[in-house]
C-alpha cells in the first residue's frame, strides 16, 4: 500500500491546549532570558569556575538530539531501509526544530545575545566555535533541501544524494560539538579525541528515543496507526545505540583510570563528586543504561508499547545526566596549576571544587528551548505534509530490508 | 619607556611581562587592590561587584592571590601566590574565540579582548589554563588583566609612574615589569639569575609572566668571623646585669 501524508487538521481543543502550553512555557522562558540579561549573570548559578550551566545542557541535549533525529532518514535514504522511509519527512522536520530550540538556547544564553549579529559577521577561522556556527547554519540549510527535495515530486530523484550529504553533515556537525570539549587542552575532563565520537554515539541515542517518544504521542493523539512491529524494531536499534555510548563512556574513563595524573579527576566523578558522581551511577549508569537495557530486552514486558516508551524516556534522562556530568562536572574540578601543592586558602574560590546551584531562571530558559522545538514541530505538522497517515504494520511492513 | 624600539632606535618583537618574586611576596592584596582601583576606572572599566560587603561576594578582578601550603606538616611553609593573565605567546584563549575579540598585540605581545566583539560565549575562559579570564557580570563580556595598557603609554604620566597599578603598589617590590625578549632588561636579567620560571610550560603556551622561586638563603660562617676584632675586653657574650635597686641613668641625672 502507499504511503500518504497529511497535514494535521489541527482543530481539536487538545491541539490548542498543547500549543497554549507549549507557549507559556516558552514565554516564561523568554522572560527569564531578559531578566538575566538585564540583571546580569550574578542572578544565574554560573560564575567564574562554572561559565556554562544548565542553559547548555539543554542546548547540548537538543542539538545532539537534532543532529540523532535525522539518522531515522538516514536509515532510509542512505542506508535504503524500506521500513524507515515513511519516517524520513518528520526525521528532517524535527532535526530541524529541535537544532532551532538548542540554538535558541545557547543564543540566549550568550552574555550578549544583542551581539549575535557580530557573531554572524565577524568569524575567527581558528575557533571550533566558528566551525560549529557554519555546521549548524550548514545543517538547517541542508537538511531544509533534503526535504524540500524529499517532499517535492519533481525533485524527488534527487533525494537519495541530499541524504547522503545531510547524512555525513550531522556526523561531522557532531563530531564538533563534542570536539567543542575534545580540543580543550588544559582540563582534566576534556583534552580527548574520544569525545567526539561519543557525541556521535550520544546522539544516535538520543535522537532515536526522542523521535520514538514523539511519534508514540503524536500518533496516538491524532489518532493515527502506528504499528507496534515498527516501534520494535526501532527500539532493537536503540538498544544497541545505548550499549555503543556505554561503550565510549567505559573507554574513556578507563583510559583517565589508568593515566594516573587522571585519578583525581576520576575519583572526583566516580566516587567523591557528590552530585555529580549521582548522576553519574544513578543517572545515567542506572536510569539511563541498564534500566532501559533491561527494559527492551525483556523476553515479555520488552516487547510493548510501553515498553518502548519507558525506555526511551529513561534514556533521555540518562543522556541529559551524562551531558551534565561532561559538562558541569568537568569545570567543577579545579584546574591543575600547581601540581603537588594543596591550596589552603584563596580569597577567590580558586584551586576547589566549584559549587554551582542552577537557578530557576536558567532552568526556564532550558524548558524554553524545549518547548520552542516542541512548537516549531506541531506547527511544522499542521501546516505541512510531514506525518504520514498511518505507520501500521500492515502497510509499512516493518520486516522489510 | 619605549618598548618598541631598542637602544639603537631599531625596532624589535617586544614581549611585556611581569615578574613576580614568590619570595618576597607576603599576601597582602595590595597588587589586587591596587589592579581593581586603577581599572575599574579605566579602559577597561567598570569590574562590577555583586554584595561587595555581603555574606557571599562576587566580582571582576584582573588579578588573584592564591595561598598554598608545601611540604607535609610539621615541616611545611606558606607561598602567596599572584595571579593574572599571563599574556602567554601562544595564547590558548586567542584562536578558539568565535569572533576574534580575544587578541595578541603584535607590538607589545599583549593579549586584550575587544570589548565591543566579545558576545560572552566564555569560551576562552574554557580554553585557559590558568584559569585567568573573568566574566563581568553585568557587561556580560570577558575581561581579564591589560598589563595596565591604558597607563603604561600615557605620556601624560611621570616616566616612573607608565607600569602597572600592581608593580606600583607592591610594598616588597616583589613585582617587575618589563620586556622579556630584551636581554639586557631588568626582568630578562632577573630571569636568568634568579631561576624565573613559567607556569605550567607543558601545555606549550610559553607564558610570558615568570615567576621566581621560593629561595632559601644561607650562609657560611666560620668562627672568627663571630668575633670582634676590636672588643677591647677579648670576650663574647652578654654584659652582666646591673643589680636590680642600682639607680637608673634617669634617678642619677637631672636632664
Amino acid at each position: 500500500m502507499k504511503i500518504t501524508y497529511s497535514e494535521l487538521k489541527g482543530k481539536s481543543p487538545g491541539f490548542f491546549i498543547v500549543l497554549g502550553v507549549l507557549a507559556a512555557i516558552a514565554a516564561i522562558g523568554l522572560g527569564s532570558a531578559y531578566y538575566m540579561e538585564h540583571e546580569g549573570h550574578h542572578v544565574t548559578g554560573m560564575s567564574n569556575q562554572i561559565v556554562w550551566g544548565l542553559p547548555h545542557i539543554f542546548a547540548l541535549f537538543l542539538i545532539v538530539a537534532a543532529s540523532g533525529i535525522l539518522n531515522v532518514a538516514s536509515i532510509g535514504t542512505v542506508f535504503g531501509k524500506k521500513a524507515y522511509k515513511p519516517l524520513g519527512r518528520l526525521s528532517g522536520l524535527m532535526a530541524i526544530t529541535m537544532l532551532a530550540g538548542g540554538l535558541a538556547i545557547l543564543v540566549l544564553d550568550l552574555g550578549r545575545p544583542d551581539r549575535l549579529v557580530v557573531a554572524m559577521t565577524t568569524y575567527n577561522f581558528k575557533s571550533i566555535f566558528s566551525w560549529n556556527i557554519y555546521l549548524y547554519n550548514g545543517f538547517l540549510l541542508i537538511v531544509g533541501v533534503y526535504l524540500w527535495m524529499m517532499m517535492e515530486r519533481k525533485m524527488q530523484k534527487y533525494y537519495p544524494y541530499a541524504g547522503f550529504v545531510a547524512f555525513i553533515w550531522r556526523l561531522i556537525l557532531t563530531t564538533g560539538t563534542g570536539s567543542i570539549f575534545g580540543f580543550l587542552v588544559a582540563r582534566e575532563a576534556y583534552d580527548t579525541a574520544i569525545l567526539a565520537p561519543l557525541f556521535v554515539l550520544l546522539s544516535f541515542a538520543l535522537g532515536m528515543a526522542v523521535f520514538l517518544l514523539y511519534i508514540i504521542i503524536a500518533f496516538q493523539s491524532c489518532d493515527r496507526p502506528l504499528g507496534d512491529g515498527l516501534l520494535q524494531r526501532m527500539k532493537k536499534l536503540l538498544g544497541i545505540f545505548v550499549a555503543s555510548v556505554f561503550y565510549f563512556v567505559v573507554v574513556y574513563h578507563l583510559t583517565n583510570l589508568y593515566l594516573t595524573n587522571q585519578h583525581a579527576f576520576e575519583a572526583f566523578i566516580l566516587l567523591n563528586g557528590g552530585i555529580y558522581t549521582f548522576l553519574f551511577w544513578v543517572g545515567y549508569i542506572l536510569i539511563g543504561t541498564i534500566a532501559p537495557l533491561a527494559i527492551f530486552y525483556h523476553p515479555t514486558f520488552g516487547q510493548t508499547r510501553h515498553a518502548v516508551t519507558l525506555g526511551s524516556a529513561l534514556i533521555l534522562v540518562g543522556g541529559w545526566s551524562l551531558l551534565y556530568v561532561i559538562i558541569i562536572g568537568g569545570q567543577a574540578f579545579p584546574l591543575e596549576i600547581f601540581p603537588g601543592k594543596e591550596v589552603i586558602e584563596s580569597s577567590f574560590f580558586d584551586g576547589v571544587v566549584a559549587s554551582y546551584a542552577p537557578s530557576l531562571w536558567e532552568f526556564l530558559l532550558g524548558m524554553a528551548g524545549i518547548a520552542i522545538a516542541l512548537i516549531a514541530t506541531v506547527l511544522g505538522t499542521r501546516i505541512l505534509p510531514f506525518m504520514p497517515d498511518t505507520l501500521d504494520d500492515a502497510v509499512v511492513n516493518p520486516q522489510a530490508d | 619607556m619605549d618598548f618598541l624600539t631598542d637602544a639603537a632606535g631599531i625596532k624589535t618583537m617586544t614581549q611585556l611581562a611581569l615578574i613576580i618574586d614568590l619570595n618576597v611576596c607576603v599576601g597582602c592584596h595590595a597588587c589586587v587592590t591596587s589592579c581593581k582601583e586603577w581599572n575599574t576606572s579605566g579602559w577597561a572599566g567598570p569590574m562590577t561587584d555583586f554584595n561587595p560587603y555581603g555574606e557571599d561576594p562576587t566580582g571582576t578582578f584582573f588579578n588573584r592571590v592564591q595561598t598554598f601550603e608545601i611540604g607535609e606538616y610539621p615541616k611545611t611553609e606558606t607561598v602567596h601566590f599572584p595571579k593574572s593573565c599571563l599574556h602567554c605567546e601562544e595564547p590558548p584563549c586567542v584562536p578558539v574565540c568565535p569572533t576574534g575579540a580575544s587578541y595578541k598585540r603584535e607590538k607589545d605581545g599583549i593579549v586584550l579582548v575587544d570589548y565591543d566583539k566579545c558576545i560572552g560565549c566564555k569560551y576562552c575562559s574554557w580554553a585557559c589554563p590558568y584559569g585567568a579570564r573573568e566574566i563581568d557580570e553585568k557587561q556580560k563580556v570577558m575581561k581579564k588583566c591589560t598589563l595596565c595598557v591604558d597607563r603604561i603609554y600615557d605620556e601624560s604620566l611621570a616616566k616612573n609612574e607608565r607600569r602597572p597599578a600592581c608593580v606600583m603598589a607592591c610594598p616588597t617590590s616583589a613585582r617587575l615589569f618589563g620586556d622579556i625578549h630584551d636581554p639586557d632588561s631588568e626582568v630578562s636579567e632577573t630571569i636568568r639569575e634568579s631561576g624565573g620560571y613559567q607556569l605550567m610550560p607543558e601545555w606549550g603556551s610559553k607564558p610570558a609572566n615568570h615567576y621566581l622561586p621560593r629561595r632559601k638563603n644561607r650562609i657560611t660562617l666560620h668562627r672568627d668571623e663571630l668575633e670582634r676584632a676590636d672588643n677591647p675586653l677579648k670576650k663574647e657574650g652578654i654584659l652582666p646585669e646591673p643589680p636590680s635597686d642600682q639607680k637608673t641613668l634617669d634617678e642619677t641625672t637631672s636632664w
